[in-house]
């Protein structure tokens, strides 16, 4: 069979692994590139849009005046944190969205698959999101806010998970979304009723108790209000708020999210 | 080596699929460059995308013992909104392992003489610029099998010459399985050939002997066709009776019968329009009328010659 002829072929065989971490490498450099530098000022965006998210949110609520609501915790960090915490989540949801066709032309290169676009979006957007946070934590300090985390570690693993279920979220609506262009749209719409039924801007604990058990289907809700446990000590969560859900819910979503890449990775292909 | 195994293909569409390869079993060999045949349709593009691994096919199996190539030529494989060096490297990092992605770059910059379009988006590119570009990054490669669907046939002379020059270096270290419409290539560049027709494939040892089948399968349907075909001037016989003219002649004087009566025609209405006086008027009516007759004759004549070389 085949023989190397030169020194160079010994790159001949090379593992699956070693094939899937050099285009990883080459994907994420890519889309970072056209993440932050394609449009102009892409990074001003990237932490303007929160900022001016977290103002006008902010003029809002003190007009209505219902920041007494909230047990333990600031109005404003509380907010910073939970819209942080649902963008992570949000973003990672619809980048993975447009993932695989926006990458469709890279398939022509067999080492290429459909979920390697989803798991590096995710993932740049991830780190993104993170830098922004701490950008903003930093910044809130500066300005006296009290957004520094109690419970550091708390924080930093919800904050990962938060990242998780929007990566199981994206990799499912990634192959339902291409097959079928009406879920991308659908999805696309969902995103802001999310926002508010989240409880990222109105708290959800003086909501009827009967409404509450179906809010709480939401898995959004669970993870939002232990990452806000994890950074107001003394704060009280929605009654019902789970770790466990979370993490099931999560867990099921990549689980289905692999499984329907598996199954479709040849008509995701051939798109 | 490519083996090759009931590879079966099709394509789904909303009016039913019939099947684009049928039971195709080859093995093309190590060092041979196989040049594929066949006319529009026949699967050539689809075999060589399943070969690349691009594809999946219904049944059957392709087993590559060897580094294949992507396709080179006009189909994708490149981000439109990325330019021509950010795409090099990509793929350049994709490859991975021992490749040095600047001494790639390098490479297909000077391959491809793209000049300052080269960090350009590559959807400001032409065709024939993008065809150089992935000629060149292919060539960057070490590649044991270049798959080449059309990949020269939109570059200009030069660049023909450059990518022909580049495969004949390449002989002894790579072979090529290429699909091409341009004979001379296929001469050129190929040893062995393989003939679609109606999703079978038949291999020939020699590229000569595939042309000659492909060259079988068009022309006598085109004899056919010329025949039947109005448009076609068939060749006067000599045993005919031999009329005063031939039939491209007469044709041409029905062409001219026909656009003197529609000048006469445009006369005549021109006239009534303006309101010219009643003599005048049926002159030019007799001019239309005289013009048809010799438009009706000379279409008779055009008849009568058809049928009698039909």
């Amino acid at each position: 069979m085949v023989q190397p002829t030169n020194p160079e072929s010994t790159r001949r065989g090379r593992t699956p692994w070693q094939v899937t971490r050099s285009v990883w490498y080459a994907m994420f450099m890519r889309e970072a590139i056209s993440r932050t530098m394609a449009d102009r000022m892409g990074w001003f965006w990237m932490i303007f849009e929160p900022a001016a998210f977290t103002m006008i949110m902010v003029a809002i609520r003190g007009f209505i005046r219902g920041d007494q609501l909230i047990v333990g915790a600031d109005f404003i960090p509380w907010m910073i944190v939970g819209m942080m915490g649902f963008f992570l989540v949000r973003e990672g949801m619809l980048r993975s969205l447009g993932a695989v066709d926006a990458n469709s032309a890279l398939f022509a290169y067999r080492q290429v698959q459909p979920i390697d676009t989803v798991l590096v979006r995710t993932f740049l957007e991830g780190m993104l999101r993170t830098l922004v946070f701490l950008l903003f934590i930093a910044g809130g300090l500066m300005l006296g806010l009290d957004i520094a985390p109690d419970d550091a570690l708390l924080a930093m693993s919800f904050w990962f998970s938060l990242w998780c279920l929007g990566l199981g979220l994206g990799l499912i609506v990634s192959v339902l979304g291409t097959l079928v262009p009406e879920v991308a749209k659908v999805v696309r719409m969902l995103t802001l009723p999310l926002l508010i039924l989240s409880g990222v801007i109105l708290p959800l604990n003086q909501l009827p108790h009967w409404l509450l058990e179906y809010l709480m289907y939401n898995p959004i809700v669970h993870g939002i209000e232990i990452l806000r446990l994890g950074f107001f000590e003394g704060y009280v969560a929605v009654h019902g708020t789970s770790g466990i859900y979370f993490w099931l819910f999560a867990l099921n979503c990549l689980s289905l999210g692999m499984l329907l890449h598996v199954r479709f990775v040849k008509r995701l292909k051939a798109k | 080596m490519i083996e090759i195994k009931g590879l079966y293909k099709r394509y789904h569409n909303h009016h039913g699929s019939d099947w684009v390869l049928r039971d195709i079993n080859l093995t093309l060999p190590k060092g041979v460059s196989v040049g594929l045949l066949g006319r529009n349709g026949a699967g050539k593009s689809t075999l060589l995308k399943l070969i690349a691994d691009m594809d999946t096919p219904e049944r059957g199996e392709i087993i590559r013992h060897s580094r294949v190539s992507w396709p080179i030529g006009l189909a994708g494989g490149f981000q439109g909104s990325m330019t021509g060096r950010q795409n090099v490297k990509f793929v350049a990092r994709v490859h991975g392992g021992g490749y040095d992605v600047h001494d790639v770059i390098d490479k297909v910059e000077d391959f491809a003489e793209l000049g300052d379009a080269f960090d350009e988006p590559i959807r400001t590119y032409s065709s024939g610029m993008k065809a150089r570009l992935n000629f060149g990054m292919s060539l960057a490669f070490d590649f044991d099998v270049y798959l080449s669907d059309e990949a020269t046939s939109v570059g200009d002379r030069a660049f023909k010459a450059k990518a022909s020059k580049a495969f004949k270096d390449k002989v002894g270290q790579a072979s090529l399985i290429m699909v091409s419409h341009s004979e001379g290539i296929l001469k050129e560049l190929c040893q062995a050939g393989v003939y679609l027709k109606d999703g079978q494939a038949t291999w020939y040892d020699d590229i000569n002997d595939a042309i000659k089948a492909y060259h079988e399968e068009t022309n006598p349907t085109a004899k056919a066709k010329g025949t039947s075909d109005k448009a076609m001037p068939a060749p006067a016989g000599a045993g005919k009776p031999t009329a005063s003219l031939t039939f491209v002649q007469a044709n041409q004087r029905r062409i001219k019968a026909r656009a003197r009566l529609d000048a006469a025609k445009l006369r005549w209405e021109q006239g009534k329009a303006d309101g010219l006086p009643e003599p005048q008027l049926a002159e030019l009516q007799q001019a239309f009328k005289r013009a048809r007759n010799q438009l009706h004759k000379a279409k008779q004549t055009v008849q009568e010659l058809q049928n009698g070389e039909g």
